[in-house]
């Protein structure tokens, strides 16, 4: 029997899939990069996993669980290349889908807006008879001969799929269990889902897309998911393969077959959670992830290391109100275009350039400045990318430059100031909102930049926002891997119970949580978690009467129910500065989160010297004060407490930061590079 | 030499945004009434140090709203820590055009110098007045729809004047979501004005100034430029009526008249509209109304714009008349001057279909409100719905379907239940309603419900009935809308005190938007689709689109033979092509 002691994290990208191997004994790391194969991505896939086991000098056999983020379930979503699904609704709301919420957003125009194609067409929505009610009796028996029919006349029109989505399930899910029991027997070879297994939360609309969307992504995923297990076989794998959530923990491949949708707003989770573990190391528990992409930027909010947690979730126009890590996305990226309207104003973003043709530095047919080239302009960027192998066109870039100093009659550097200070600023904005939105203060934070063009934004960001210590994780490019690798298991267990604080009786209430911890502990068994690594929390989420937008509050320990009303106008006050003690509380959701630990890999440190030693040459910096001759230091080079001051340039595998004028780096002992002013 | 730079004008338009969403963040959190949490019905704007709204949001009702304040307590008199407070809708000539709407407005400061001033707005369910809700159909008179708060001054220095909070709330039948909705409101307007003092900070606030001017400025060249590719030199008119009052008089028309002289001046001119209304459909029209509105229209080709005070400036004159239905006389009654907003919105439009030959979106129908009103469990109790219509179909894509205006959501049938004494039985896309076209109208929907409570009292609020909202292009008019309980009885479509007693069903029907272009001009799939969707009936899809459908499959020799003879279409439609609809 041989030591099993090795993780394997795979991130398939658009271009490459990269694949982490950790010894988690000795921490000890190796990875491998291979080109993504997007018809079958699990081709890729175990191309990188064999090609790493083999750098490795490792066999199959040593691994003990393969951990994975997937996009596939998003871009299907975003794309509108979910299979054709069916939806069974109470009888009355055939189009609760089309309907919606009515919204038509706050920033569109009234007269412009399109509204967008639903993922399941109102032909293919059917009503059943049957009525459960708010507080969940039953008023109307469930009309069975109408779900035989509506199942039939699915599978007529060819669909793939079957979601079912009755009102209150949330408080009774009998019809819609019985619902999904016959289209069992009608029709066995379609996916199924019951809104109830999703989320039984209240909110119709919102319930039937989170139905829908998880029912029309589960054969494709089902599908990858087999593919990837066959091969994992195949190749003497036999480890466990668990996939990263939305709510940033992983789980079991059979418990996203079940609810595929989970994976859907996984994309940003991963970063965050590894930006959380390389913080820990650090010693650092409140913080501000900022990681920028090609096109996007997603930003999110740690405080007390503990990542939040949202049910305001959206893919693309839907809304998913599944547990999901709280963060915002807005189109400002590496790849952003500046563009000048008629009347001589700029904007950047959120067009992007994207990966293809990309910046016009790439040297791939691109014309439009990008944030990228604005970088490279300003020479923030060395003129060779991923350890030399990819070369940067600073001619390119100074020309597409040119074209918007020339609109706006500036000097090329100020616009490519201009393009970086827009982007900047953009992106200062949503953390703004991130913070005002959990109540904080965003110059109590570390801010941690990361993704490939994070690392070049973080003095600027910080100095927008006062914040004064900013930490630049070990790999900041492929942070996902260390959040694959960090990850435990997580799920949550829901109920509503739109209950009055006063007047609640504990036992009821303790008995609810009980059951949903009966829930959680089955979910345990089924993900094999040892006694000793499991843990449970509970938490209400709480408001005032007449309130839309809940609170989490930590269950008390006693179920004491005066500490509990203390507790939410503490949290109350401390979010949006007054509470109202006059006015009744409201418990509307009871929700157990459960965690099954999973051991931590040992981190591996750095070994190099001092930072003398890593400057591997120098270049010029084009400030607003005049051009500087900074130095290119090797990320790789630098020993723990190697200490250097900006301006500077860090390059690395995976990313370049840019440490401005007026601040400190310090490698830490962990491997981040700290930077303080 | 301006001394805002295009980059610094981005960042701080940027900036203003992003303070915006913080506040609507906020309140949205905190508020307490459905109307404000779950329906949306608030707003926020950035002013300038003069008070010119320099950042708004997307919505084409907004008056000059610091002028109001600034006559009674002079700008230069006010202070870091001050905050205004009004819903005085004949005290600000129309900035708020009902008084259920709450405007709270604070200077910001910078180093002692003002910079600006922020706004939070939002709709307050109940204020007092003769009706739970405030608004009802049976107003005769502006005293009657709630408390009227002047412009005032709620806090000095910080300090708040806690006995005029007390007095508001001790005015509303529900004081305790007042309470929250005010607090909510403050706490979102504080929030901003230490927004804006930050922006005035890091770019000082002479730059902060002239970011907001050239804001203002852009906004009104862009809107000029496009007002003048829309309207020949000349007069362009175009007329539109609204039923009733609700009171047994009407039909009202609104005659607009929009002027481009030879030296491009543009004066619009309603003073050919008729007489005020005894009842509460009038709308007291800010004369910032016009330019506002169109501005949002042509704007739609410059997303990067925003809508702001540049807006009315681009209008030269606006023309009315004291006491007609657009300029009514104190105290005729205001509370639904939404069915006047909503059908003067549709004939700005048909200004606009007028001068472009019908390049411009259709009517859409005026969006409905119900409140139903009684005590159940002992508890008293107001259910006010705002019911989303069909907006028109446009020259580039089919109507929106059940929206009720800019940014408001609907309340979810699970919502409600959990919420109020009633049952809903359906909740769907009213079928038919949208106008057939080339692009579909947006259909309105269909809301039954039953009531739960032992006794209750229902106010509706229906237009577009008599009028139904004109299609254009060749495009026929969408469907209108009807109140009925248990299945017979009729309710007037504008209408308070109707009683309903336990177990009673009403069942409210909304309009759609008119439809654009030529029906048979639309796909046959599309068509069939709407069929099967349950968007367009069997019937409707004959009769109007020329495809023969029978139990849900395309007989597409008929339809062959029903498109080989079509009609010659106007350029308007209401029940017939016409040349003009009032």
């Amino acid at each position: 029997m041989p030591s099993r002691d090795l993780l394997v994290a795979v991130d398939i990208g658009g271009t490459f899939t990269d694949v982490t191997l950790q010894d988690a004994a000795t921490g000890q790391a190796w990875t491998a990069k291979t080109p993504s194969t997007p018809r079958d991505p699990s081709e890729g896939f175990i191309t990188g996993v064999t090609q790493a086991l083999t750098e490795a000098g490792r066999r199959p056999a040593e691994v003990a669980r393969v951990l994975h983020g997937t996009t596939v379930a998003t871009n299907m979503i975003l794309e509108g290349r979910t299979a054709p699904t069916a939806l069974l609704t109470t009888r009355g709301f055939r189009h609760v889908l089309e309907i919606g919420r009515a919204d038509l957003p706050r920033r569109d125009n009234l007269w412009a807006w399109v509204k967008p194609k639903r993922p399941v067409p109102p032909g293919l929505v059917f009503e059943a008879g049957g009525r459960i009610a708010a507080d969940g009796s039953e008023l109307e028996a469930l009309d069975e001969a109408d779900i035989r029919a509506a199942a039939r006349a699915a599978r007529q029109a060819g669909v793939a799929a079957m979601a079912v989505c009755f009102l209150h399930a949330f408080a009774n899910p009998a019809h819609e269990r019985r619902a999904l029991a016959i289209l069992a027997e009608e029709v066995p070879e379609l996916a199924r889902t019951a809104s109830v297994d999703v989320l039984p939360v209240v909110r119709e609309y919102e319930r039937s897309m989170a139905a829908v969307l998880n029912a029309a992504v589960m054969p494709a995923i089902s599908g990858y998911i087999a593919r990837l297990e066959a091969r994992l076989d195949e190749a003497g794998v036999v480890a466990p393969l668990l996939l990263m959530k939305s709510n940033g923990g992983v789980a079991g491949a059979a418990a996203i077959r079940r609810a595929p949708a989970q994976t859907a707003l996984s994309g940003p989770a991963a970063g965050v959670v590894g930006a959380r573990a390389v913080c820990a190391a650090a010693g650092v528990a409140d913080l501000i992830t900022v990681d920028i992409g090609g096109t996007s930027a997603d930003i999110c909010l740690i405080a007390k290391g503990e990542i939040g947690l949202t049910q305001h979730g959206r893919v693309g126009p839907w809304p998913l109100p599944l547990p999901m890590v709280d963060m915002v996305t807005i189109g400002a990226g590496g790849g952003s275009i500046a563009l000048l309207s008629e009347n001589g104003s700029m904007t950047v973003g959120p067009q992007s350039a994207g990966a293809d043709p990309g910046p016009a530095c790439y040297g791939r047919g691109g014309t439009a400045a990008t944030v990228t080239d604005a970088h490279l302009v300003l020479g923030h960027l060395p003129a060779r990318l991923l350890g030399g192998r990819m070369a940067l066109n600073a001619s390119l870039a100074r020309q597409a430059v040119q074209r918007v100093a020339d609109g706006l009659g500036l000097p090329v550097d100020d616009a490519a100031r201009g393009i970086l200070a827009i982007a900047d600023n953009n992106m200062v904005g949503a953390i703004r909102v991130v913070s005002v939105e959990r109540g904080h203060d965003p110059r109590d934070f570390t801010l941690v930049p990361f993704g490939g063009a994070g690392p070049l934004h973080g003095c600027a960001l910080a100095d927008l926002l006062g914040i004064n210590r900013v930490l630049v994780p070990p790999s900041p490019g492929v942070l996902c891997a260390e959040g694959l690798l960090a990850a435990d298991l997580k799920a949550e267990f829901s109920r509503t119970v739109a209950q009055a604080l006063e007047g609640a009786v504990t036992a009821r209430l303790d008995g609810a949580f009980t059951a949903l911890e009966a829930e959680a502990a089955a979910w345990f068994a089924q993900e094999a978690v040892a006694a000793e690594d499991r843990s449970t929390r509970r938490v209400a989420l709480m408001r005032y009467e007449e309130q839309g937008h809940e609170l989490p509050i930590t269950w008390p320990i006693d179920g004491d129910l005066t500490a509990l009303g203390l507790e939410f106008a503490a949290a109350h006050r401390g979010l949006y500065g007054f509470d109202l003690p006059s006015v009744a509380v409201e418990i509307v959701t009871l929700r157990v989160e459960a965690a099954g630990a999973l051991p931590t890999p040992a981190a591996s440190l750095p070994r190099g010297g001092d930072a003398a030693g890593a400057v591997t040459g120098h270049q010029t910096i084009r400030l607003p004060t005049g051009p500087i001759e900074a130095p290119i230091i090797d990320r790789a080079l630098l020993g723990p407490g190697a200490r250097f001051a900006g301006p500077a340039i860090v390059t690395q595998l995976d990313a370049t930061t840019l440490v401005a004028p007026g601040w400190q780096a310090r490698m830490d002992a962990s491997g981040a590079l700290l930077l303080t002013r | 030499m301006p001394s805002c730079d295009p980059v610094t004008l981005e960042i701080i338009r940027g900036a203003a945004r992003a303070a915006q969403a913080e506040m609507e963040a906020l309140l949205e959190r905190t508020a307490m009434s459905a109307f404000i949490r779950e329906k949306k019905d608030f707003y926020t704007a950035l002013f300038d140090a003069e008070g010119r709204m320099a950042v708004g949001s997307d919505l084409p009702i907004f008056g000059d709203i610091v002028g109001p304040v600034a006559e009674h307590f002079p700008i230069e008199t006010m202070r870091e820590g001050d905050l205004y407070w009004y819903n005085d809708c004949y005290g600000s000539r129309g900035a708020v055009s009902h008084s259920n709407d709450q405007v709270f407005l604070a200077p910001a400061f910078h180093d002692g110098r003002r910079v600006g001033f922020v706004m939070g707005w939002a709709h307050f369910s109940d204020i007092g007045g003769l009706r739970p809700g405030s608004i009802s159909p049976d107003a005769t008179d502006h005293f009657q729809e709630g408390i009227i708060i002047p412009p005032s001054r709620l806090m000095r220095d910080g300090q708040t004047n806690d006995d005029l909070l007390r007095t508001f709330w001790r005015n509303s039948r529900f004081p305790t979501q007042s309470q929250g909705d005010t607090r909510a409101l403050m706490a979102a307007v504080r929030l901003g004005e230490k927004r804006l003092s930050e922006i005035a900070a890091r770019f000082g606030s002479e730059t902060l100034s002239d970011a907001f001017t050239q804001l203002l400025t852009r906004t009104e060249a862009t809107i000029r430029a496009e007002l003048a590719a829309i309207f020949p030199v000349g007069t362009t008119r175009f007329a539109d009526t609204i039923d009733t009052d609700g009171h047994g008089n009407g039909p009202f028309t609104l005659r607009l008249a929009l002027t481009r002289t030879e030296d491009d001046r543009f004066i619009f001119d309603a003073t050919e509209t008729d007489d005020q209304a005894p009842g509460p459909v009038n709308l007291l029209m800010h004369p910032d109304v016009p330019g506002m509105a169109l501005g949002l229209y042509v704007l739609q080709r410059h997303p990067g714009q925003v809508l702001n005070a540049g807006a009315p400036a681009a209008i030269d004159e606006v023309r009315l008349r004291d006491g007609s239905l657009l300029a009514p006389r104190a105290p005729a009654p205001l509370g639904l001057r939404g069915v006047t907003m909503m059908r003067l919105l549709a004939a700005l439009h048909g200004l606009v279909a007028v001068a472009r030959h019908g390049e411009a979106p259709a009517a859409h129908s005026a969006y409905v409100v119900i409140a139903l009103r009684g005590l159940a469990g002992g508890k008293h109790f107001l259910l006010s719905d705002g019911i989303g219509v069909g907006y028109g179909a446009r020259p580039f894509a089919d109507g929106t379907d059940a929206v009720y205006f800019v940014a408001q959501e609907n309340y979810p049938v699970e919502f409600m239940e959990l919420s109020y004494p009633v049952r809903l039985r359906t909740y769907a896309i009213n079928r038919d309603s949208g106008g057939a076209g080339r692009y579909r109208g947006g259909c309105g929907v269909v809301r039954e419900f039953e009531v739960l409570a032992d006794t209750s009292m229902l106010a509706v609020r229906i237009d577009s009935v008599v009028n139904p909202p004109w299609g254009v292009a060749g495009g026929l008019n969408g469907g209108s809308g009807r109140a009925v309980v248990n299945g017979g009885r009729q309710l007037a479509p504008l209408s308070d005190g109707n009683m309903l007693k336990k177990g009673d069903v009403f069942r409210i029907e909304t309009g759609g938007g008119g439809g654009w272009g030529h029906p048979f001009d639309r796909s046959v799939e599309d068509v069939l689709a709407d069929v099967q969707g349950g968007f367009v009936s069997e019937e409707a899809a004959a009769r109007d689109y020329g495809v023969a459908v029978t139990d849900g499959v395309l007989d597409a020799t008929r339809t062959q033979a029903l498109r080989a003879s079509r009609a010659t279409a106007g350029l308007f439609h209401r029940r017939e092509y016409r040349d003009a609809v009032a």
